[in-house]
């Protein structure tokens, strides 16, 4: 069952990757947009104009300094329709969200360029990718990819070793040793693991 | 009376814009799940089934420790994106979100719903039933990766 189960997943990917055709994921934002292709669900490229905002100061009220100064999640007031797009990732492929990204922008007026993601059936809105983004009338595009230098700046002595951040993580580690990858013990985790490589 | 309206006025023009177009929550009870809400919706790791529960509980730890929005997967699909919880907004990454993804929670909270997304501020949880999704006996581990080959 498990193999059928992991076969239609990785079928799902590969399907996804290929059901894109040149022009299929162009959408009402979509004009002018350089958005690389992620071949994900429901993807439309998006450049828009927007406002910087923190998501629970605009939904809730509650409005810190500085758009919570990298706790909160930020979103993305579209100039046009007034829409609030919840940024949901930045370009970097490495697990990694948009709020630090977003951050030195806060309450400024910004020009985003990315992809717009997610089947109706699922959620009625699509989240954001940003992977580029430059303030209103400027003329360079800056890339998206602050979150793992910041991280690396935040942890110097994890970042000194070999691997990606999220092996190296402190905290995740920590989880992880106490957890289990499965996140259900250490006993059940070492026998998936002998399942997983041995047989 | 003049210089009174145009105080008011100037003060409604000092807030900030959320302030203004802000609602007030509405009160709820809500079960779920706690969710890696990129992959969820993205399909970038696969299917929805596939990338919930211990199937992807590291991949969910990395999101959401690299600030990628968490939400809770109610048991109707619903997913609410949590901006706060249990008194703590950093949820971007912060400690307490970290601590419990892939749980079951039920909890007492204030939905707002803003464009077609549903926001949650976890106010109470009143019951963690931990880790209840044992997807990893359908899908392995998503993604593939995420656990490390043992070195020879």
């Amino acid at each position: 069952m498990r193999r059928i189960a992991l076969a239609a997943a990785v079928a799902l990917i590969a399907a996804s990757g290929n059901a894109l055709a040149e022009g299929e994921d162009e959408g009402p934002f979509s004009e002018g947009s350089q958005a690389k292709n992620w071949n994900l669900l429901g993807q439309e490229k998006a450049r828009f104009e927007a406002k910087v905002v923190d998501v629970f100061c605009e939904v809730a009220g509650d409005c810190p300094e500085n758009c919570g100064d990298g706790c909160r999640q930020l979103g993305l007031l579209r100039s046009s329709d007034g829409v609030l797009v919840l940024a949901n990732k930045n370009v970097q492929p490495a697990f990694t969200g948009a709020n630090l990204d977003l951050l030195p922008y806060c309450n400024q007026e910004v020009e985003v360029d990315g992809l717009l993601v997610g089947l109706p059936e699922y959620t009625p809105a699509k989240m954001y990718q940003v992977q580029l983004i430059r303030r209103k009338g400027e003329a360079e595009w800056s890339k998206t990819n602050r979150w793992t230098k910041e991280w690396a700046e935040a942890n110097p002595e994890a970042a000194k070793a070999k691997g990606p951040w999220f092996r190296k993580d402190p905290r995740i580690n920590a989880l992880i040793e106490r957890d289990g990858y499965l996140g259900l013990g250490l006993e059940k985790d070492e026998a998936f693991k002998k399942y997983l490589f041995e047989e | 009376m003049r210089a009174l309206i145009t105080g008011l006025m100037l003060a409604v023009l000092a807030l900030p814009a959320g302030a203004l177009a802000a609602t007030q929550g509405e009160r709820v009870k809500i079960k779920g799940e706690i969710i890696d809400t990129w992959c969820y919706f993205s399909g970038v790791m696969g299917g929805p089934d596939s990338v919930v529960g211990s199937a992807h509980h590291t991949c969910a730890l990395w999101c959401a420790a690299g600030g990628i929005p968490v939400g809770v997967l109610a048991e109707d699909g619903t997913v609410y994106m949590v901006l706060k919880y249990e008194g703590d907004d950093h949820v971007t990454g912060g400690d307490t979100i970290l601590e419990v993804q892939s749980d079951l929670i039920s909890a007492d909270g204030l939905l707002y719903q803003r464009d077609g997304i549903n926001y949650l501020v976890v106010e109470k949880v009143t019951a963690n039933d931990g880790l209840v999704n044992l997807s990893h006996e359908d899908y392995d581990v998503i993604p593939p990766f995420a656990i490390p080959k043992p070195k020879q």
